[in-house]
């Protein structure tokens, strides 16, 4: 195949992945249907995942009026807009709770795009874009944890990145230092302090919101174009059109998840499920309280960690995260029954391992 | 005695009246019940008359029932801020725009000669009667605000106490002219009912809100195609309408909701002094914390010994916590030997600060994931999730003169030798790492 | 000589325990959730140190509240201790030091002589029922979830019912606007259908 060949061949490829010529009212809008199937409701998590990331930033900018990100101020501030501000405590309540729910539909987002094919050709970019997405997500998370600065949040994130420094024992001779000079890198000290607090802030307020802009355009873009994947093998009974019937319908989901999570926020302190102790500002000098863990959205990982040898997580998230990235091109020809099982299978690992995994562990260390 | 009549007696005999009055005509004269409407003889101002008096009178009606008949509802509404305020404001829009609307009917009614022609003296008598009563309810919505809240526990109790058939005036007794003369209204004109036009108000047409849309098409083949065109605007007009009314109703109870809160969020709290006091007192200790942070790792990194405490404050079971040069937590316990044991106490596996208590093993706990460390190696358990073992910090006792008596650094042997008179009056230092 | 022997006398003094954990035991045990001393302390840590809000750190002020708190043994004393915190506070004036000394034993007991009806923090459980739920007393938004989210919910039910209509008449308007906004803009050849 000589150049001109070989040119066109792109050119084809990338015209595929990115289908401008759809681009116009009519293709976008009018005439855009949805297949209507069992999977159908899998077609709303993206949607959900994007309405819950305009809740974190509309309370995490209100938030940003009153918060202070210095060691001695970031708790009491907390505090001051939990028990002072008028609609402190809502507001605050509603971004913690938000960031669950974002995470949660994420996933599900995740099993329900992997169960129905929907990365398949020539969705590949959305799928790509999408894992940038899922790694960007919890960062939102592990960064967004340390502002408040009391125990849980501190000895947390410490526990998170000596995880890093943990692989330097497998390293040869002078690249053993390599993670540890890493971590202290990202910590901007020797110990989680001030520089840590500083930069975690701005990477959860700036860093991320601008990198997410740029990545989510690029993935709404492109799930508009190509329109919503068929999901099933069997040809669709039924097709519903795009406007304004899917559309409302999408719409009226957001509508229930707004109730939910107002409600949640108005009447449920995202707190009182841990003891208190875990929330009492960070005091460096005294003694650490039980029950220090990650967020739940990390169980997944955290006790794995804790139950098996290092080496063997190491190993088994790499190949996860190349798995997930290279997802379309090793699953091009698994049929959708595969896949669905696979799903199936991943999604009770992760419930499992959220749920129970507390008691998993106390089952086996006694 | 007269109060006894316009607040008993004429309500009954209002009642009854319309009651048996109204049936009785409804069965002899069935055809002879309507409004007579004249919109054939004149519909321009009738349009500009109607349609607000209408509106207006039946938004103040809707008030009127929802407080008579679910007071509680009503009342419990009210005590949400701005609701009241909202309420009043659009009774009296709504009472205003009834008075502008029955202006221009009593304008119709009394100068086109049309209308003139079937005009009777009752319909006359009704429309001024209906003009006064709105006049004065507005009246007394403003002079003697605010009317939806006082009335849920004077005129909706006397109207229950008349239906309950046992009247009881006292609720109203004390009221102003103004608002009995109001009240008095309202008997006359039920009293007035079926005698006059009023008789429509008895079947208003509820149905045609609900009736699905009449389509009139000519038989022609351009009528028919410009129906086409026609039911696509009428149908898309009537969804924007729709559309229109809900984004109002939304608009509105968010306004009513949210903007005084999203206003006090940004004003910020005005908190009482005695809060505002204990907020800065916290704030206070906060920044206090730090400054003595601040300055501990300040002495570290000036100083090549540092003061922990007196060597007779050490005990061999319970260890004394102090921050070591690098500004991590540190154990002193007495040794066997009577010379001092320093131990760092940051937990090798994630770094949780270690518990004090010596038990009978000579081992302290780390509380967070349970790893017991010997004191005297370091050493954690077998099977423990620490790995490494705790380090041996340097230390030396300093004597009343500034004089070092006996130093140790961790795997040699200690310096200097002391009685236990002369160790019981020494400082322990930390020595600062790095030195001989 | 004297110096020391004033030191020694003073430091024993010092080193007489002041903190009780037989009631920490009991609630940690009693309610599956890891409390600590801030339960009743003014510090997380308990009243010995030098930290803000122990014995170490108090101004001669503080230091006479200590000692009034610490005789108050009869209930009614209206004790205004540093080392406590207000629930602390108000175990010592509704029992007196006495009664709360001879409970070290029986730490499930308190539950029944604190008045049943005091709440500190009004989050709507009264303090016995956090004290036994290992939930913070003066802090209204730590307690047991489902019992918040009902006290919360009733408190809340006029503002979460207005916004339930503010939703649903947007979402209604939304709907609507859409629909008509579909009429409108379709192209007139599908409508010929009609």
């Amino acid at each position: 195949m000589n150049l001109r060949e070989q040119f066109a061949k792109a050119q084809t490829y990338l015209a595929e992945r990115f289908p401008v010529e759809k681009m116009n009212y009519a293709s976008m809008v009018e005439k855009k249907e949805v297949p209507v199937h069992r999977l159908s409701w899998g077609y709303y998590m993206g949607g959900l995942a994007l309405f819950f990331f305009l809740v974190q930033l509309v309370t995490g900018l209100l938030l940003l009026f009153y918060y202070q990100p210095t060691v001695s101020d970031a708790h009491a501030s907390v505090e001051y807009i939990t028990n002072h501000v008028p609609g402190g405590a809502l507001i605050r309540n509603m971004h913690a709770w938000g960031s669950s729910l974002m995470i949660a539909t994420v996933l599900v987002h995740l099993l329900t795009a992997f169960a129905m094919k929907a990365f398949g050709k020539p969705r590949e970019v959305t799928w790509l874009t999408g894992v940038a997405l899922l790694g960007i997500v919890f960062g939102f998370g592990f960064t967004g944890y340390l502002l408040p600065w009391h125990q849980i949040a501190v000895n947390a994130t410490k526990v998170g990145l000596q995880s890093i420094e943990m692989v330097g024992q497998y390293l040869p001779g002078a690249l053993a230092r390599w993670p540890t000079a890493i971590k202290e890198a990202i910590q901007g000290e020797a110990s989680v302090g001030q520089a840590t607090l500083s930069r975690f802030f701005a990477i959860h307020v700036i860093v991320l919101p601008l990198t997410v802009f740029a990545v989510l355009a690029g993935h709404v873009i492109s799930v508009q174009l190509h329109g919503m994947s068929r999901g099933v093998d069997e040809p669709p009974k039924r097709m519903e059109k795009f406007f304004p019937t899917f559309f409302m319908k999408d719409l009226e989901v957001w509508g229930v998840a707004f109730m939910v999570l107002f409600i949640l926020g108005m009447c449920l302190p995202f707190e009182s499920f841990s003891a208190y102790p875990l929330f009492e500002p960070f005091d460096p000098k005294g003694s650490t309280p039980d029950g220090v863990k990650p967020e739940w959205y990390f169980y997944f990982v955290y006790y794995p960690l804790e139950l098996l040898p290092f080496w063997v997580i190491l190993i088994a998230q790499h190949v996860a995260i190349a798995v997930l990235a290279l997802t379309p091109w090793i699953f091009r020809n698994t049929s959708r029954r595969t896949l669905r099982v696979l799903a199936v299978a991943a999604a009770l690992y992760l419930i499992i391992m959220t749920v129970f995994g507390g008691t998993i562990y106390k089952l086996f260390k006694g | 005695m007269i109060d006894a009549f316009l607040f008993v007696g004429l309500p009954y005999i209002a009642i009854v009246t319309a009651l048996v009055a109204g049936f009785a005509r409804a069965r002899s004269n069935k055809y002879g019940l309507s409004a007579r409407s004249s919109q054939f003889l004149e519909d321009r101002q009738l349009l500009w008359g109607s349609a607000p008096w209408h509106i207006g009178v039946g938004i103040v009606l809707l008030g009127h029932l929802v407080a008579v008949c679910l007071p509680g509802v009503w009342a419990s509404l009210l005590t949400i801020p701005g609701a009241l305020l909202t309420i009043e404001t659009i009774g009296v829009a709504g009472s205003l725009l009834a008075i502008v609307g029955i202006t221009v009917l009593i304008v119709r009614r009394v100068t086109s000669a049309r209308v003139q022609a079937v005009t009777t003296i009752m319909d006359l008598v009704v429309v001024g009667l209906l003009l006064l009563q709105v006049i004065l309810g507005l009246m007394s919505a403003i002079n003697f605000r605010y009317g939806a809240a006082w009335s849920t526990g004077t005129v909706v109790p006397y109207f229950w106490s008349l239906v309950r058939l046992k009247p009881d005036m006292t609720y109203v007794a004390d009221f102003p002219m103004l608002f009995k003369l109001h009240i008095v209204g309202a008997w006359l004109i039920i009293l007035a009912l079926p005698f006059t036009r009023l008789m429509h108000v008895l079947y208003v047409p509820l149905g045609y809100l609900v009736r699905a849309p009449q389509l009139v098409i000519w038989s022609t083949t351009r009528r028919r195609q410009q129906a086409v065109v026609a039911q696509a605007q009428a149908e898309s007009r009537r969804e924007f309408i729709k559309g229109a009314a809900g984004g109002a109703v939304a608009a509105g109870l968010l306004a009513l909701g949210i903007s005084e809160k999203l206003f006090s969020f940004f004003k910020g709290p005005r908190a009482d002094l005695e809060a505002d006091s204990a907020l800065l007192a916290k704030k206070l200790q906060r920044l206090q914390q730090t400054a003595e942070e601040r300055e501990l790792e300040l002495e570290r990194q000036r100083k090549e010994m540092i003061l922990i405490g007196r060597y007779s404050e050490l005990t061999e079971n319970k260890g004394k916590y102090f921050t070591d040069y690098r500004m991590a937590p540190g154990l002193a316990f007495k040794g066997k030997d009577g010379l001092p044991l320093l131990i760092s106490a940051k937990c090798t596996h994630l770094g949780c600060t270690v518990g004090s208590e010596m038990d009978n093993q000579g081992r302290i706990l780390c509380p967070c994931h349970i790893s017991y460390f010997n004191v005297q190696t370091g050493e954690p358990n077998a099977g423990a999730p620490a790995k490494a073992p705790l380090a041996h910090l340097a230390w030396a006792l300093v004597d009343g003169d500034g004089k070092v008596v006996v130093s140790k650094q961790p795997f040699q042997p200690a310096q200097g030798t002391a009685d236990s008179a002369l160790l019981a009056q020494c400082n322990l230092y930390i020595t600062k790492p790095g030195l001989a | 000589m004297r110096a020391s022997l004033i030191f020694i006398i003073s430091f024993a003094a010092a080193t007489q325990v002041h903190a009780y954990p037989e009631f920490q035991k009991f609630v940690t045990a009693n309610s599956g959730r890891p409390v600590n001393c801030a339960l009743c302390h003014a510090n997380h840590d308990g009243p010995e140190g030098t930290a803000p809000g122990q014995i170490g750190r108090l101004t001669p002020v503080e230091q006479a509240e200590l000692g009034r708190a610490r005789a108050a043994l009869e209930a009614g004393a209206n004790v205004n201790s540093p080392i406590l915190n207000a629930f602390g506070n108000h175990i010592i004036d509704r029992l007196g030091k006495k009664k709360f000394l001879e409970l070290r034993v029986a730490p499930a007991e308190l539950a029944k002589l604190l008045p049943a009806d005091s709440d500190l923090d009004g989050d709507g459980i009264p303090d016995v029922q956090e004290y036994l739920e290992g939930t913070n007393p003066l802090d209204k938004n730590d307690g047991n979830p489902w019992r918040l989210f009902q006290n919360n919910f009733k408190r809340n039910f006029a503002q979460i019912m207005l916004t339930l209509a503010a939703t649903v008449a947007g979402l209604y308007a939304l709907r609507h606007f859409l629909r008509g906004f579909a009429i409108a803009t379709r192209s007139h050849d599908e409508s010929e259908e009609s």
